[in-house]
């Protein structure tokens, strides 16, 4: 049933493997579900991993269900929907053994023909039984299980029905907020950036080592011999620094403040520095670049263990990047380009990222983009962006 | 953290919605695990407590910790214990016999319990994705071994599994592949109303309603991190209610008393603050 449905979820996007279908039909030969509205749900439930393609959902299921008239299945999209079964018994045997509710090694002993049988049997098994020809849905109450109490107990029903068609539901797009086009939020920064905590023991010696009490009893003769350890905690040191000049970096300031109050609520070791477009022999401590300059001479002192994140645009006059004298600043007077100090601070640091709020497709349109790309590793400040970069801060050089 | 296991606090008081309803009975009815997500204070694992509550069934509660390691849900090898009775050898214990060394882990308990348990695995997101891996195995396969006695234990019921993650980032995709998947929502007003009402049944309609009306306002506030959930609410409720000079009329003319119980944090507090004073 629905495979209509379910190649509309496909067709859209969402990866709904055959094996969840295959739940879902089980769950429709239950008899659990009796109405448009139980199946909008459990559908849902069942086949939609994040609440982020929620709102995907709701579109094909508006789309879908709405004065649709009931087609059967025909001779193509059983073909679609079995080659799409047979893939994925190869990869899982015993996950599809449980979807059609056989043993695995029933199952083992069936040819591919056979499972295919086997299979177009039970839909039409259910098509039979649950849904009188021509309907989607079974309405009757025949089936021991549903709302009235599937045993032991059921859950009872205690809070206020929807008085709406699942479609209606589904049309207000509830879950909008939570598509994946949505802003990137705090909570998802941290999510990508708790990743990044590495752990080391420190602070007092708590905790027994039973390994080594054991280790250490024996060699004592059996005389007991408790060995403690010390806890392990983060001690990974961060450095951030973040593009805080210029109308370039405007749209971005959003969520790249949102990253700012992240890592500084987070990292116990963490140092914030500002710089304008590129780095040139100082970067500051303070918003405004002006009270507390840094000279980038001085982070040969620190710990080349660091990580260092650079947030930036990297977009820029080609000569800023490229010329001895390049600052915009008068007052700062340079001796070597931005580029060489970039290939300094890379070099200085081996875990570096520099994240980029501009969109990757946007990259190739600047020139200065590439020349930071082949100094730094470049990603894209957005979820998937950040999750490669934690990635490669993580990876031991 | 052990919590009592027949200690449902505040279970009668859960405001079950018709989808979460049909969710929880379906995955039931599969026997799969099923994976509730949600904003903080959504009542993700009051849930598990309502369940073992209406389908009176013991529950058990796995706390999630970072550091954890699978077999320290399934099981433990209690070696110190050993070794202090081998040392001292006054305890009714066999030393020889290991197996009486070992103990059941959460997992463990709800696998040999004679009665079907409810499960509940809750903020699973803080372990490494190697151990939600791993632990949906032993949870698909319903068995697990202990390496110490060569012993493989089956459960005897299979539990009902709730997983909750307060994650905003998936799981792996062959976790989320063997589980169902709920988000629970925020509450709507009307949903709220019936909240309200089952923690504060003698509350006066009018108070409820403004405090409500409020809250829902204070909650659209602006540049706010952490908003107030339903836990923040019942607990102003619960402040303004022992205020004899609180009014209803002041509460909906935007004038709100006590915000630090709603929020939490200092900026969050002094933005709240300030556009509350703007309203006015």
């Amino acid at each position: 049933m629905f495979i209509e449905f379910f190649y509309a979820l496909r067709e859209r996007g969402l990866s709904v493997s055959p094996t969840s279908f295959l739940r879902l039909q089980k769950a429709l030969s239950l008899g659990m579900i009796q109405s448009v509205d139980d199946f909008y749900t459990t559908a849902r439930a069942i086949l939609v991993k994040s609440e982020r393609y929620f709102d995907m959902y709701d579109q094909v299921f508006a789309h879908f269900f709405r004065g649709v008239a009931l087609k059967a299945p025909d001779e193509i999209e059983l073909t679609e929907i079995v080659r799409a079964l047979l893939e994925e018994w190869l990869k899982n045997p015993e996950q599809i053994a449980e979807a059609l509710g056989l043993d695995a090694s029933e199952l083992k002993k069936m040819t591919p023909e056979e499972l295919i049988q086997y299979f177009l049997d039970r839909l039409k098994d259910q098509t039979e039984a649950h849904h009188g020809g021509n309907r989607w849905i079974g309405t009757g109450g025949t089936s021991p299980v549903g709302r009235s109490g599937y045993h032991p107990g059921g859950m009872r029903v205690g809070g206020q029905s929807r008085n709406k068609s699942a479609v209606k539901v589904a049309m207000e797009r509830r879950y909008k907020d939570y598509s994946q086009e949505g802003p990137l939020t705090e909570v998802q920064m941290g999510e990508a950036l708790k990743r990044l905590r590495r752990m080391i023991p420190s602070g007092p010696k708590d905790i027994v080592n039973v390994d080594k009490t054991i280790y250490e009893t024996m060699r004592n003769a059996g005389e007991i011999e408790i060995i403690f350890d010390r806890r392990l905690s983060d001690r990974l040191k961060i450095i951030l620094m973040i593009d805080n000049g210029g109308w370039s970096m405007d749209p971005y300031v959003e969520v790249v403040q949102t990253l700012f109050h992240y890592a500084r609520s987070q990292f116990k070791d963490l140092k914030i520095y500002y710089f304008h477009n590129t780095i040139y022999s100082r970067v500051w401590q303070d918003a405004e670049r002006r009270y507390k300059p840094e000279p980038i001479d001085d982070f040969i002192r620190k710990d080349p263990e660091t990580r260092l994140i650079i947030v930036g645009d990297a977009s820029m006059a080609p000569y800023e990047l490229m010329h001895t004298n390049g600052s915009i600043y008068i007052d700062e007077v340079e001796l070597g380009t931005g580029i060489e100090r970039l290939k300094f601070l890379a070099k200085t640091f081996r875990h570096s990222v520099w994240l980029n709020p501009q969109r990757e497709d946007e990259w190739h349109h600047t020139f200065t983009v590439g020349m930071i790309w082949r100094v730094f590793p470049m990603f894209e400040l957005t979820l998937d962006g950040l999750e490669k970069a934690v990635q490669h801060l993580r990876v031991r050089h | 953290m052990t919590k009592d296991n027949n200690s449902f606090r505040g279970g009668s008081k859960y405001i079950l919605d018709d989808e979460l309803a049909k969710v929880v009975n379906v995955s039931i009815a599969l026997e799969m695990p099923l994976l509730l997500k949600g904003e903080p204070g959504t009542g993700k694992t009051m849930l598990a407590h309502a369940i073992a509550e209406s389908l009176k069934m013991p529950l058990i509660v796995l706390n999630v910790k970072s550091s954890m390691k699978l077999v320290d849900a399934l099981y433990q090898y209690d070696t110190l214990t050993r070794l202090n009775d081998s040392r001292f050898g006054d305890s009714k214990r066999d030393v020889s016999n290991i197996e009486e060394y070992i103990r059941m882990g959460k997992i463990g308990q709800a696998f040999v319990s004679d009665l079907r348990t409810v499960l509940l695995i809750d903020e699973i997101d803080k372990a490494d994705s190697d151990f939600q891996d791993d632990m949906l195995d032993v949870l698909d396969q319903m068995q697990f071994d202990i390496i110490e006695v060569d012993k493989t234990i089956t459960a005897r019921n299979r539990p009902v599994i709730i997983i909750t993650s307060n994650a905003k980032k998936d799981l792996s995709d062959p976790f989320l592949g063997r589980c169902n998947f709920h988000h629970i929502a925020f509450p709507d007003t009307g949903t709220m109303r019936l909240i309200v009402g089952v923690h504060f049944p003698n509350l006066s309609r009018d108070l409820s309603e403004a405090c409500i009306e409020a809250f829902y306002r204070l909650r659209d506030f602006k540049g706010i991190e952490k908003k107030p959930a339903t836990r923040e609410l019942i607990n102003w409720i619960r402040a303004l209610k022992t205020d004899p000079d609180m009014h209803i009329k002041s509460l909906s003319r935007g004038n709100a008393p006590y915000l630090g119980i709603l929020f939490k944090k200092s900026a969050d507090l002094a933005a709240a603050t300030q556009q509350s004073a703007r309203l006015r």
